[in-house]
């Protein structure tokens, strides 16, 4: 992703629980968790799975926690077609898989939705006569509107524009009828002398039919060879095989994988190509040679290779595949199993049952320079973004952080921030006004219609950066000014900071160690009415207001440091 | 706030005029936007959008037969970009070229060959020569100087790919309805420009 400060990002709580360490490396964490102190690490390596922009972000409303990607659970509601919009029953995809089965195709070079259409015909000029006969026979084809790709590349044409997954299965590319294992076996039935076909000609479908009817075949002889054995067979009840019989008979039950019931323990190899087998082509002369001829342009990329059912190399042995379909997904709370989003159910919907995202219970947070250096951009121009000049070292820096509460309540805010970002390069951070209040989300007439009262206490904000104090106030924000200095970039005055005694680390500046990100734990609080889920308790009066309180730690990342 | 971010208007800047050699079946809005001092001709039967720029500063420009020119498509340099004014040659569309809304072509001798597809936002560098009846998909980009050969589609992020399809007489059959179909639509006025 490209570099776009300012961002803000935050980081789920899930992630502070402790992984499951080594018992040495358990101890440290145990160390870390311990102290107060502790400071979450933007830069530390862990950092990047846990920390997301807020819309991607949910809230569980009965653990009253955020939850991230990582502490849902997904459950499938439905799968559809992206092409067709078809809704597919759970039931049809075991047995048909997990592609469209109507004419649904994707382009094998560009992979966009391919349509059917007709080739046109090339008037002759040698054939008089040739405009007389509009019932000249018409071929259709596949067409690809963005890579203007046809199936008529890879010589495969049909007879009629619908019903293509049908007639793409009879044709390999070339135009030549596909031999299925159904041919084969009416093949063999009226010439049985007739030697297997040749390996060239088994594509990896036959070849699979032909192994999934060895396999079976094998299987059923085995169980023939149990059933034969009946407990009356003479051998008598004391013999071992009896004995394991019985035992498998009371085991099976409870997964315990009897050897008699599961496959056989030797099997046959097969040996020819009707068992399945194939054997390597080492030869591949003749694919040097087409390479020679066509070049770089005639062979596939990797991803055109890999959205294809047989491996392909050339151009020319790409197919259309069936487009695969795509899925509707519930999130569930890992821990109290709540559903916390649920998308409805018909596939042309985009709307939401459930739809707890956290940017309605906390509060955004947007970062922006005192005194932008980039500037605006012009409407024609839109939407591209003014990226601000880097940050010069050790000047002081002014930023204002708002904080827009979505609640109808209002809350309180307590920010802390470490006195110097971690990391070698640290810069020093100042919070002007780490505590404060921020009005509840009421509706826009109120702030209209409130009384002189009221916007007395609004004093506290002055539009100044100064300490103590709110920079600006709305009817729902508050706006914060952050100071930074930024370090000097140079690995010669680390020395300068370093504590007496400390190993400097002099190696050259890393990646993304010009990045000042500032790591800020925020608290917030607010009284809310009780939940009234537990009865009796709260029941008794519905007036009830309790204190609530959530708390975070988020990445301010505020923009590049120059490399002065 | 800073000048700079004044919005800047798009309406034509009233300069000189440039000698325009028109075919008497053109289709030409009053909202057109023609500037630059070289030569602007326009062939039969050819239809231009409102609002579509020709800017003929750098060199002279030449649209052949029933060509299409949708709005905001910008032929020549951008109303900015003053940076080389000097004459480094102009723009030549062969015939059916069709360029989309929001495509630039860049001048500096730059040919587009006959049944060419410009597709929406995408860009012709300086100098490029494109081959006939290629497709230039959505706000791809063509670099300067780059000679494309007949028949090739630029694609997802500049890969290159020819089109074996042999629709070209379906494609001028089509172009030729659109043609119809928005010469109605627009009214022209050619004598603004003169």
């Amino acid at each position: 992703m490209a570099f776009t400060a300012p961002y803000t990002y935050i980081q789920c709580p899930c992630s502070s629980d402790p992984p499951e360490l080594d018992p040495g490396e358990q101890a440290a964490q145990d160390a870390i968790e311990s102290d107060d102190e502790y400071t979450f690490d933007p830069r530390a390596p862990r950092a990047n799975y846990s920390l997301y922009p807020l819309e991607y972000l949910l809230y569980c409303e009965e653990c009253q926690e955020i939850r991230c990607p990582k502490c849902v659970n997904e459950e499938i509601v439905t799968y559809f077609c992206p092409n067709c919009l078809f809704e597919v029953p759970s039931s049809n995809l075991r047995s048909e898989g997990n592609r469209c089965t109507r004419s649904c195709f994707q382009c094998p070079v560009c992979t966009s939705p391919v349509q059917a259409g007709e080739i046109p015909n090339e008037p002759d000029p040698t054939l008089l006569g040739a405009d007389n006969n509009p019932a000249a026979h018409v071929s259709y084809a596949l067409f690809c509107q963005y890579c203007n790709w046809s199936s008529s590349e890879i010589g495969i044409e049909f007879d009629r524009p619908s019903g293509i997954p049908a007639q793409l299965a009879k044709v390999k590319n070339g135009g030549e009828p596909k031999i299925t294992a159904k041919d084969l076996k009416e093949r063999r039935k009226e010439n049985p002398d007739e030697p297997p076909i040749a390996d060239n000609l088994v594509d990896t479908e036959l070849q699979f039919a032909n192994l999934k009817s060895f396999f079976q075949n094998q299987l059923s002889d085995s169980t023939g060879v149990l059933g034969n054995l009946s407990l009356a067979d003479g051998a008598g009840f004391s013999s071992p095989a009896a004995l394991s019989r019985i035992m498998t008979l009371y085991t099976a039950g409870r997964g315990q994988p009897g050897r008699q019931r599961g496959p056989p323990d030797t099997m046959r190899e097969a040996h020819s190509t009707d068992d399945g087998l194939r054997i390597a082509k080492l030869d591949e002369s003749a694919e040097v040679k087409k390479l020679f001829r066509g070049g770089w342009d005639e062979t596939v990329s990797r991803e055109q290779t890999l959205a294809q059912l047989e491996p392909a190399r050339f151009q020319d042995e790409l197919r259309p595949t069936q487009c695969t379909l795509r899925t509707k997904r519930s999130k569930r709370c890992a821990v109290c199993r709540h559903i916390i989003s649920k998308p409805e159910n018909k596939v042309a919907s985009t709307r939401f049952k459930i739809r707890l995202v956290a940017k309605n219970y906390i509060p955004s947070i947007s970062i922006r320079p005192l005194k932008p250096t980039a500037s605006g951009i012009l409407v024609g121009l839109r939407p591209n973004v003014q990226i601000e000049k880097p940050l010069k070292p050790l000047q002081p820096c002014q930023y204002i952080v708002t904080f827009t509460n979505p609640l109808f309540e209002s809350i309180k805010v307590t920010l802390a921030t470490p006195n110097s970002t971690p990391g070698r390069f640290s810069s020093r951070v100042t919070l002007l006004c780490p505590e404060f209040e921020v009005d509840a989300n009421t509706d826009m007439w109120d702030d209209a219609l409130r009384d002189d009262g009221d916007l007395k206490r609004r004093d506290d904000s002055n539009g100044q950066a100064e300490a103590g104090k709110i920079y600006e106030r709305g009817r729902n924000w508050v706006s914060v000014v952050l100071e930074v200095i930024p370090p000097s970039l140079r690995v010669e005055n680390l020395d300068l900071t370093a504590k007496p005694g400390e190993a400097v680390d002099k190696s050259p500046l890393k990646e993304d160690e010009d990045i000042l990100e500032i790591p800020m734990f925020v608290r917030i609080e607010w009284e809310a009415e009780a939940q009234h889920d537990i009865t009796g308790t709260a029941g008794r009066d519905k007036d009830a207001r309790e204190k609530r309180e959530l708390a975070y730690w988020c990445v301010l990342g505020v923009g590049q440091i120059s490399h002065e | 706030m800073s000048s700079s971010s004044k919005r800047q208007s798009i309406a034509p800047s009233s300069g000189p005029k440039p000698p325009v050699n028109f075919s008497s079946s053109l289709t030409i809005p009053k909202d057109a936007s023609l500037t630059g001092h070289h030569s602007i001709t326009i062939l039969a039967e050819t239809v231009i959008h409102p609002r579509a720029r020709i800017d003929s500063a750098q060199g002279s420009v030449l649209i052949g037969r029933r060509c299409v020119i949708q709005e905001r498509a910008q032929l020549g340099a951008a109303p900015g970009d003053r940076t080389s004014l000097s004459s480094t040659g102009g723009i030549t569309l062969g015939d059916y070229v069709i360029v989309e809304a929001g495509a630039t072509i860049e001048p500096g001798g730059t040919e587009v060959s006959e049944g060419t597809f410009v597709q929406v936002g995408s860009t012709i560098g300086r100098g490029a020569k494109v081959g006939k009846n290629c497709t230039i998909t959505p706000k791809s980009v063509v670099r300067p100087g780059e000679v494309l050969p007949d028949n090739t589609v630029v694609f997802s992020n500049g890969q290159r790919r020819t089109d074996r399809r042999r629709v070209i007489d379906v494609r001028k059959v089509a172009l030729l309805k659109q043609i119809n179909v928005t010469r109605k639509m627009i009214r022209s006025d050619p004598d603004k420009f003169r």
